[in-house]
């Protein structure tokens, strides 16, 4: 039986995981992190998964987002606090920084040229390579969790 | 979200994408709704938020338009 307390330690343990280490614990190190079985665990992640709090890839166990972090290499590379975390979007490449209170630089690429793109967050204030960067929302808010990878 | 040199890159990528374009935002302004949306994601505390409060934050952020509308 999932016991809420637990729950929310589980969601805290992950992000601290990726925090830490730029990317999510499976769900062993989960387990063995809580003195519970493996299969307790996935049970705990799918339920974090159906009440957003992050979200695994299709049919499995493995956190693809725990935004703003991602679980995979992404064209948003965000670095701070001496690691390199990869982002889920643009909106979430100034989410990791915000998450983690901390100063960053930022590598990404204009979607539609390819042209590298460099922004630095220093002491909260945004400098950037390029003028006029823009971040385009596909998707009204009321459809974000229809298609997560597409928004 | 993707991220786009200029405006006029978002819509040759929308064109390209036979899709209509969305909302746009400076990266300025995303910026201060990632200061807002994600400063305490880390926390025990932070068990996800609810329609209200995902308002208010738009709201703050100075996102008002339909595109931002929240079903309460």
């Amino acid at each position: 039986m999932k016991e809420e307390s637990m729950l929310w330690q589980i969601r805290h343990f992950v992000y601290s995981h990726f925090a830490d280490t730029t990317r999510a614990p499976s769900v062993d190190e989960t387990a063995a992190r809580f003195d519970i079985s493996a299969e307790e665990a996935g049970e705990y992640y799918k339920e974090l998964h159906n009440r957003h709090a992050f979200f695994l890839d299709l049919e499995t166990l493995t956190v693809r987002m725990a935004n703003p972090f991602s679980g995979i290499p992404t064209d948003f590379k965000v670095h701070a606090n001496g690691k390199t975390y990869f982002a889920n979007c643009a909106w979430d490449m100034l989410g990791i920084p915000a998450a983690l209170h901390a100063d960053a630089l930022i590598e990404a690429v204009c979607s539609e040229s390819g042209e590298e793109v460099g922004i630095e967050i220093h002491d909260g204030n945004l400098r950037f390579s390029i003028d006029d960067l823009r971040v385009h929302f596909p998707l009204p808010f009321a459809r974000w969790y229809d298609d997560l990878t597409f928004t | 979200m993707l991220l786009f040199q200029s405006e006029e890159w978002i819509d040759k990528w929308c064109k390209r994408n036979n899709l209509e374009c969305g909302e746009v935002l400076t990266i300025q302004q995303v910026w201060e709704l990632s200061k807002l949306w994600y400063h305490n994601r880390l926390s025990l505390e932070y068990h996800g938020r609810s329609a209200e409060q995902v308002a208010e934050i738009f709201r703050q952020a100075g996102l008002k338009s339909k595109f931002w509308y929240i079903q309460k």
